[in-house]
């Protein structure tokens, strides 16, 4: 009992908003090397990071690197060396190092990059768009979405205890909205660091740069050895699905906070129509669906949490049970299956095998950051439930803001 | 939080009679980081300086090799011939992986995470890396001042992907990417990027030193002082490429001693405590660069006037290090004195096979 207590006095609730919530996260993770590089909005967390090292609250290298590729390579290269490495960007910046997101996950060096989503170029937008990190999304991270400080900061723990598990090895990208989530005050309960002890060992990679063990990273290979080695980094993806789910267990146990891994469902139970979509605009969707509830429309969400790996059967099994899947992309896939957002196909493939298909529209929402306002989720809702009284859908795509 | 010191090495500096020329020295360690097997090609100018600079280093290292002939040609097909630890790195993140694990062993060694002497971090360059995708990385590393050696390995050219031009590769020397024709003569127009001193000026703070696969005791020791300086080195080294250059293999010492004497390669040190560069370094005889010209196919297809370009660049090199030129030095940098390279067409039939 005694040390119930103890802990509980250490636990505190603080106002913050994303950026600092990732940056404490960072903190209780007790990481070795950060590493940093300028790009509004996720530089809010470098810099709360940056007067944490400043301030002797975080025994971490900081290093302020020349580019995000250099950024990238820092924390491959620290990684490899058997640092437990933090690092993150935005927008464009998460492109400029795009050559290094396979090396990365192909070495199996579980490097944590944090994102705060940002509309890519051209023109120069400051708003949430998350096109930033699911265009790397195929590059063998594992991946998902937060839509509020609190999960953001246990994303964060989370991530890092999945990507060092030895069955797993794999680098994480921690996703949350520029703005609507990385600079939105909430409270966020930060928790006793015997707690993160208890739920966070320290990292320790099987084949670490060490000279008293020497090991060869990286050697070139013929293109029949090629095969063996993307088969070996696919099912670490696959395999993580198991270690995923257990770890959000023992963090429910740990913490006190129960997520589902996959999706969250938000009023579902008896919904006819839902909205699919990550991130957020999730907070704004259920003041909505609360208040069209009321109204009696049967409307509810599910939101996806983790997008790599993607959990197709359970998309399938929560997705067929509606009439119509309304999926808001917040991204740009040009001239893809839907084109509109890259979002939609992921849904459809995941519900191609049920036997009962619901109908599915892709909505361009949110765009450019964009708010998504109330009366945009009751229009999406409208759509919604007019394809289900029709039993057909207007069309694939709706630009939302641009149709009657 | 307990903070641990942490322990560097200092290698000790060999003796160097004959301005680090000669081959055999008893205090050589016998450990051998870079070990036969690799897939260079006979004569390999980087090759050889591989083995040098990890001799040089010991078994305390760690490797950093960024995407190059030293990458490609050493770890072929999962096998690699590192008795130390080794990576590979992007061709651009030279300067960048490097610092990352410079910086974890700092912050391991320091949180108590990992225990024993701070070792000697190496990263292998090829001039591509180092002087054109990689140079922002490297001047991040060196900037930070980070505890770690940077080399490169200048063989001149982007020689495993098939001998293209670089921002080292000299004027008059012909690449795929800079074949000789009637339009463009001298085949490469531009002068190779003054990388060595681009660092020195813009990170005093660092040891910078060029050397040559020439003088193997000078290399050894400036890897060394590189190692031994607390903070980030770099070191520039001439390494030949027997493909690239089109020589003949046994040659590779001599082109490293033939660059220096015809004044094309200055070796010197960059004093980063004296902030002042050392220009003390004197090969035992001076040359005309056709000496060094024309034993290389690349340059097979020179006429008289780039023969002359080339002495008139090599004479201000000798110059900035204060040396008084010889009058021959000074006619053989007038075209009128020069005559067309004679082996032209019989360099061009070989560069065919490239």
């Amino acid at each position: 009992m005694a040390t119930t207590v103890t802990s509980s006095t250490k636990k505190k609730t603080v106002r913050m908003n994303g950026c600092v919530a990732s940056a404490q996260a960072a903190k209780y993770a007790d990481v070795d090397v950060i590493t940093a590089y300028p790009i509004r909005p996720y530089t809010a967390t470098m810099m709360a990071l940056a007067q944490m090292v400043a301030n002797g609250e975080l025994d971490a290298e900081y290093i302020v690197a020349d580019s995000e590729h250099s950024q990238l390579s820092i924390a491959h290269g620290a990684s490899s060396s058997g640092a437990r490495v933090f690092t993150g960007s935005s927008g464009v910046g998460v492109q400029f190092a795009y050559e290094l997101y396979s090396p990365i996950s192909g070495s199996r060096m579980p490097v944590q990059m944090m994102i705060a989503d940002r509309t890519l170029d051209p023109p120069g937008d400051f708003g949430s768009e998350h096109t930033d990190a699911l265009s790397t999304r195929d590059m063998g991270w594992l991946m998902g979405w937060a839509c509020d400080a609190q999960e953001a900061f246990d994303n964060h723990l989370m991530a890092y205890r999945i990507g060092e598990d030895p069955r797993v090895l794999l680098p994480q990208m921690v996703c949350q909205d520029g703005f609507f989530v990385s600079h939105i005050t909430t409270d966020v309960e930060l928790p006793d660091p015997g707690q993160v002890k208890e739920f966070l060992p320290p990292y320790k990679h099987p084949y670490p740069l060490d000279p008293r063990h020497p090991v060869s990273h990286g050697p070139q290979i013929m293109p029949e050895q090629g095969p063996p080695l993307q088969l070996e980094r696919a099912r670490a993806m696959e395999g993580s699905m198991a270690v995923i789910e257990q770890v959000h267990d023992e963090f429910a146990q740990i913490f006190g906070r129960k997520y589902d891994p996959w999706v969250e469902e938000f009023m579902t139970d008896g919904a006819e129509v839902v909205f699919f979509m990550q991130g957020g605009h999730a907070v704004t969707a259920r003041f909505a669906i609360q208040h069209m509830r009321d109204e009696g429309v049967k409307v509810g969400l599910v939101r996806l949490r983790t997008i790599r790996p993607y959990p197709t059967d359970r998309v399938n099994q929560v997705l067929s049970k509606f009439k119509v899947v309304g999926v808001i992309e917040t991204n740009m896939g040009l001239g893809s299956v839907s084109s509109g957002g890259s979002l939609y196909a992921e849904a459809c493939a995941a519900l191609y095998e049920s036997p009962q298909h619901p109908l599915v529209i892709s909505f361009m929402a949110g765009m450019g950051g964009e708010a998504i306002v109330l009366k945009e989720f009751y229009w999406m809702t409208k759509k919604m439930t007019e394809a289900q009284r029709r039993g057909k859908i207007e069309k694939r795509t709706h630009w939302v803001g641009f149709e009657e | 939080m307990p903070v641990i010191e942490v322990q560097r090495q200092a290698l000790p500096i060999l003796d160097s009679p004959n301005q680090g020329a000669r081959f055999y020295n008893p205090d050589l360690p016998s450990s051998e980081p870079y070990v036969p097997g690799h897939r260079t090609c006979a004569g390999c100018g980087p090759a050889i300086q591989y083995r040098m600079t990890s001799k040089a280093s010991g078994d305390n290292t760690i490797l950093v090799g960024p995407t190059g002939c030293m990458y490609v040609a050493n770890s072929s097909y999962l096998c690699t011939p590192y008795n130390v630890p080794w990576a590979h790195t992007q061709i651009g993140s030279a300067g960048s992986f490097t610092a990352g694990v410079a910086a974890a062993y700092e912050a391991m060694i320091r949180k108590g995470k990992w225990k024993g002497t701070f070792p000697n971090i190496i990263c292998e360059a090829g001039d591509g890396s180092a002087s054109d995708i990689g140079l922002g990385s490297i001047s991040g590393a060196l900037y930070r001042n980070h505890d770690c050696l940077i080399i490169c390995y200048d063989n001149e050219q982007y020689a495993n992907t098939g001998i293209q031009a670089s921002s080292r590769t000299p004027y008059g020397a012909m690449t795929t990417f800079s074949p000789p024709g009637p339009k463009v003569p001298e085949a490469k127009t531009l002068y190779p990027k003054d990388l060595a001193r681009m660092m020195a000026a813009g990170h005093p703070h660092c040891y910078v030193a060029t050397a040559s696969v020439g003088y193997p005791i000078d290399l050894m020791n400036k890897v060394r002082k590189g190692l031994n300086h607390r903070g980030a080195a770099y070191l520039m080294v001439y390494t030949p490429c027997q493909k690239g250059f089109v020589y003949e293999t046994p040659r590779s010492i001599d082109l490293g001693r033939l660059v220096v004497e015809c004044g094309l390669y200055p070796i010197w040190e960059w004093n980063p405590e004296k902030r002042a560069y050392d220009y003390s370094f004197r090969p035992q005889s001076m040359r005309p660069v056709s000496d060094y010209l024309k034993l290389q196919g690349r340059f097979g297809h020179l006429h008289a006037e780039h023969i002359a370009n080339l002495q008139k660049f090599a004479n201000e090199q000798w110059r900035m290090m204060g040396v008084e030129l010889p009058e021959a030095l000074i006619r053989a940098a007038d075209a009128k004195n020069q005559v067309n390279m004679g082996a032209a067409a019989e360099a061009e039939a070989v560069a065919q096979t490239l």
